[in-house]
């Protein structure tokens, strides 16, 4: 953490951004946008990410001071959250070059994070070495989390039927790397052969080969392997040239979100009478009548 | 921003009086089992809180640090040993230490009438009980924390 900023303070400014408006998020940004590596790890929900993160953040932060964002989702109805993921990161509780922060979905378009890039780029900005985020796989949340971090790991387990899934979901082209969790469960095996195969067909992005890692958290050799892995990943896209292209789509990613937020606030606002007519001239009414400022009142 | 959901409540302003609100929901010391809390947690979140859950057996100093690093607007300490003074003043005085006195806490479980105002003296904002009704907790909670 830099010497401006407490772990209170950092603490607080989180929940600020979090509830933040447009115009706050303005307000509050960063100077400039940040290229500390982060790493994300996504996946099913029991696969065992939250352990796994807990794991590898305890590994890294021994080197670098580590800033964690894990994103649970929120209730649809009650629009609160249980964030659990405290419960399984006891041990990360005490150590000092690691900051964990739990963050709700809320209603973000993305099924992300209502201001999950501005919520990195404060991370980064407070001084850590490197960003790790973890987020519960459901289909288009991971082309958001891709945007966000330059290593996406995708996490899997044996016996869980989730190769197919992420199929569907598009991620086996997304992921830089193949964790199978919980290795020591029959079928891992099987499963990296089959993801193996399955990555042969869709073919390499940008010449990178995604490897599989086989992980178990009982086994702190596979955690050095699963960082191992991330350390050549990172590297590999540094050398490729392909780490500019990452920033690049981050900061259109980070800009869309927030104009996609600012039209929200003014749709919000818009009256009834604009709703009447043809789409196509309630389209040209509120258009024409779209104010492109901050929305600072 | 969060027209969709408060639609999908139906009634965001009564229904959700907690949205909004991080809260830390805390096990100290020894308690060997944690049903009230996790019922209390979700109680909460139903109220529209964002609910982070330690888990069993916190020393004080763990709990004023994720509240710190979570950046919660109360701390919730579910205390069922009988230690609850001990317990209360350390996370108090730990709360203080990370510049985070302005954090609310409150305790619930097993308090007995006399301790209230020991309690009431450390700055606890409120104590409830098993015997009280979820929804009055809620309220007291939502009027503390405005």
């Amino acid at each position: 953490m830099n010497d401006t900023l407490t772990r209170r303070e950092l603490g607080r400014r989180l929940s600020r951004l979090a509830d933040a408006s447009v115009a706050e998020v303005l307000a509050l940004a960063p100077a400039a946008p940040s290229t500390v590596p982060r790493i994300g790890l996504t996946g099913a929900p029991g696969v065992g990410k939250s352990s796994l993160a807990g794991r590898l953040g305890l590994l890294r932060a021994q080197a670098r001071r580590v800033g964690m964002l894990a994103v649970d989702p929120s209730s649809p109805v009650s629009g609160g959250a249980i964030l659990g993921d405290r419960i399984r990161l006891d041990e990360l509780a005490g150590a000092e070059n690691l900051y964990l922060r739990s963050i709700a979905s809320r209603s973000s378009s993305d099924g992300l994070a209502e201001n999950l890039p501005e919520l990195l780029e404060t991370l980064a900005a407070a001084g850590f070495d490197e960003l790790v985020l973890e987020t519960v796989g459901v289909g288009q949340a991971e082309h958001a989390v891709r945007s966000q971090v330059d290593t996406l790991a995708l996490v899997l387990m044996p016996g869980s039927g989730d190769t197919v899934q992420a199929m569907k979901a598009g991620m086996m082209e997304l992921a830089d790397l193949y964790v199978i969790n919980k290795c020591e469960l029959p079928g891992a095996q099987q499963l990296a052969a089959e993801i193996q195969r399955v990555q042969a067909l869709v073919g390499s992005h940008g010449g990178w080969a995604a490897p599989v890692v086989l992980t178990s958290i009982h086994d702190a050799d596979t955690i050095t392997d699963l960082s191992a892995a991330i350390d050549a990943h990172q590297a590999w896209l540094v050398d490729s040239g392909n780490r500019e292209a990452v920033l690049e789509q981050r900061a259109r990613y980070r800009l869309r979100l927030l104009l996609e937020r600012r039209l929200g606030e003014v749709l919000g606002t818009v009256s009834p009478q604009a709703l009447d007519g043809s789409l196509a001239e309630q389209f040209a009414s509120v258009a024409a009548a779209l104010p492109l400022d901050d929305g600072t009142p | 921003m969060n027209t969709s959901t408060a639609t999908a409540a139906g009634n965001g302003g009564t229904t959700t009086p907690l949205r909004g609100k991080r809260i830390l929901v805390a096990k100290p010391g020894l308690d060997g089992h944690d049903i009230g809390a996790k019922v209390v947690a979700l109680a909460l979140r139903n109220a529209g809180a964002e609910v982070i859950y330690t888990g069993l057996r916190k020393s004080p100093q763990q709990i004023a640090r994720v509240a710190v690093d979570e950046g919660v607007d109360a701390v919730g300490l579910s205390i069922l040993s009988g230690s609850h003074r001990e317990l209360v003043r350390q996370v108090v005085e730990c709360l203080r230490a990370e510049d985070a006195a302005d954090i609310a806490v409150f305790v619930g479980g097993t308090v007995p009438q006399e301790d209230h105002a020991d309690l009431a003296a450390l700055g606890v904002r409120g104590i409830y009980t098993s015997d009280q009704p979820l929804a009055e907790v809620i309220a007291a909670l939502a009027a503390a924390l405005g």
